[in-house]
């Protein structure tokens, strides 16, 4: 008996120990987000301070100035016209492709899909000298064009992988079922596949937003001053006669909004998105 | 309504060849089953009739047309599959409607022919739900009201009832050979299950190792197996085999299967084979059977054994008995109570005792009387 109720006070201060350690962490990891979120709301002279302020009179002047004043709605907008376009892009090849890596058996197959996904291991770094001599010299250079197709053949990858994944997963009987009842292979992909691959086309549609989203090389680097997307604008900020403290954490703020609501969103979602196929 | 021929069709993965110049004709509205073992290249047949898996060799008949080439669409089957396949995301009515949708048939048609395959299959109350909400058996009638909305010329089964339990097989085993008398189209059925094959079948193939072993209709490959392949997998309990040597002594020619224990060849084989004949007996259970029960056979032979295993089935029972050197199931019908160790006499009934060639397999075909 006292074997036993021991055993529970054990069990019990590894449950108290595990809590702990949940909070730290989480501490640790939240801890610059919330210096973020402050700053974002604070006063010049507040965010220069010597002393860090706990308390503080709020004010939106920082938002003012970058999204009113500042050219950031600019780069807001063109975030989300590159991030939605390369999206939609990276889905209406990408989930042919995909289909097509889960039903097909084509000679070199293999290849081909190890040639796919290395073209999304490749360091950012080297291919955007080449893309942006390629888009200087057809003239696309600092346009959104330019950057959501850089975005895209960055994120494609991706979505094949995931959408693949979650292709193999819907049973072949059911594209067979449709061939035999008279569904073309279109039909059949169309009416029988993507209908049921729904939760892993949201899923994947959304991680590549996120990812054209936080992306800032390529927008750096592509998007020049006509297509500045709002991950590229922050290093204007910092400047010869200081950096804007305020309004980079203001931009910051409003930068991290859909990623927190996407999150929230594919929170069920994502693990099974991630690991599809993985197990089972 | 369509012929189905096959002519020297055969299927090969790489170096692996999965079927080997089948040759097959289904006539009319006749219901044939593809039986063996799994890996026999049964199912691989069905799937190159609808077109599933490409052919390899020779040429797919069905009606007057050669498919060969022609994709799953246009060759006008339907195809039930062992895990239903209905699509999960259409309800009861949708996935039965599915296939007319896809052929562009005018909605007040589409609603008629739904009604009328849900008529057939007791699925009125279902229509509307989702195939997450049905139960096995249910399921796999929607799945028989898909392939019959569409009217094909031929029906494919691929063990549509091996996912049931035992009970709901047998019952839906009944439903569809009511099914078959009402719609009256060719099906081709493929099963492991040598029971369905002889209960759905108007002819059975057997196939092993990718070949025909066998046609013919249930009856003539019971009691006129080819070969100790077919003869072992058709019935229950499996028909008992012993290896004997024929020899000549001054009562005629006899079955030897060891230095003491033999019998007569029967009249009906005596002409077929000559003395040192290596060759395998087949005896069915029913054809050896306890004195007493059952009139005694015209041609027999008698001998007795202690019984080392009892199996009461209700209506008979199985008994396991010593047979010379061997061991073989004896069939007792309206059985009494039986002891394990008991001693009994046995009655083998001569005239159904089937002889194959030891080496090749095949059977010794008997003198017709």
């Amino acid at each position: 008996m006292s074997g036993l109720s021991h055993r529970r006070g054990v069990s019990r201060l590894l449950g108290r120990l595990e809590l702990v350690v949940i909070w730290v962490v989480t501490a640790v990891a939240l801890a610059p987000f919330l210096w973020l979120m402050v700053t974002a709301f604070k006063h010049r002279t507040d965010v220069m301070s010597p002393t860090p302020k706990i308390l503080f009179s709020p004010t939106l002047s920082n938002f003012h100035e970058a999204f009113v004043i500042g050219p950031f709605t600019t780069n807001l907008i063109n975030s989300l016209v590159t991030a939605s376009a390369s999206t939609l892009l990276c889905l209406v090849l990408g989930l042919p492709a995909a289909y097509a890596f889960s039903r097909f058996r084509v000679y070199g197959e293999k290849h081909v899909f190890f040639y796919v996904l290395t073209t999304r291991m490749a360091p950012g770094i080297a291919l955007v000298l080449p893309l942006y001599m390629f888009f200087q010299s057809i003239g696309l250079l600092g346009t959104l064009t330019a950057v959501t197709v850089a975005q895209t053949t960055f994120n494609l990858a991706l979505v094949v992988y995931l959408m693949r994944n979650f292709f193999n997963d819907i049973p072949r009987e059911l594209d067979e079922a449709a061939l035999t009842e008279g569904a073309g292979e279109w039909q059949v992909f169309t009416r029988i596949i993507l209908p049921l691959a729904r939760p892993g086309i949201a899923v994947t549609a959304m991680i590549s937003f996120l990812f054209a989203w936080n992306e800032f090389l390529f927008a750096f680097m592509l998007g020049g001053t006509g297509a500045q997307t709002l991950p590229a604008a922050f290093p204007g900020l910092v400047t010869p006669h200081g950096t804007y403290w305020g309004q980079l954490a203001a931009a910051s703020v409003v930068v991290s909004i859909p990623v927190l609501i996407m999150i929230w969103f594919i929170q069920r979602h994502l693990t099974r998105g991630l690991t599809f196929g993985a197990v089972k | 309504m369509a012929k189905v021929r096959l002519e020297n069709v055969s299927k090969v993965y790489g170096d692996v060849v999965a079927v080997r110049d089948i040759d097959l004709e289904i006539d009319h509205n006749e219901f044939v089953v593809l039986v063996g073992p799994s890996g026999c290249g049964k199912s691989t047949t069905l799937r190159m009739i609808a077109g599933l898996e490409e052919i390899s060799g020779g040429s797919i008949h069905i009606g007057d047309r050669v498919v060969n080439d022609e994709p799953p669409r246009m060759r006008n089957v339907a195809m039930v599959f062992q895990n239903y396949a209905l699509y999960p995301h259409m309800s009861v009515r949708e996935n039965l409607a599915f296939g007319l949708t896809l052929a562009r048939v005018p909605r007040r048609e589409i609603d008629l022919k739904v009604a009328e395959a849900a008529d057939i299959l007791g699925l009125d109350e279902l229509l509307d739900r989702q195939p997450a909400q049905l139960s096995g058996g249910e399921r796999q009638r929607v799945a028989m009201g898909r392939a019959i909305v569409r009217h094909p010329d031929v029906f494919l089964f691929d063990e549509p009832l091996s996912n049931l339990d035992a009970q709901l097989r047998t019952q839906m085993r009944t439903e569809i050979k009511r099914l078959h008398r009402k719609v009256k189209t060719t099906v081709v059925y493929v099963t492991h299950d040598q029971v369905e094959a002889m209960t759905l079948a108007d002819r059975v193939v057997i196939m092993r190792a990718g070949k025909v072993e066998q046609i013919g209709t249930p009856d003539n490959i019971f009691h006129y197996p080819a070969n100790a392949f077919v003869a072992k997998f058709i019935g229950s309990p499996p028909m008992n085999m012993f290896d004997a040597v024929v020899a000549e002594t001054t009562d005629g020619k006899v079955l030897r299967v060891d230095s003491d224990w033999q019998l007569p060849v029967p009249r009906h084989l005596a002409t077929r084979v000559e003395a040192g004949h290596e060759v395998v007996i087949g005896l069915r259970a029913d054809d050896i059977t306890p004195r007493g029960h059952g009139m005694p056979p015209r041609e027999g032979a008698v001998f007795e054994s202690a019984v080392n295993i009892v199996e009461p089935l209700g209506s008979e029972t199985l008994l396991f008995v010593n047979f010379g050197p061997s061991e073989t199931i004896a069939k007792m019908v309206r059985p009494r109570t039986v002891q394990e160790g008991e001693t009994l006499s046995f009655d083998v009934n001569l005239e159904e005792l089937k002889l194959f060639d030891r080496s090749s397999g095949q059977a010794i075909e008997r003198t017709r009387a």
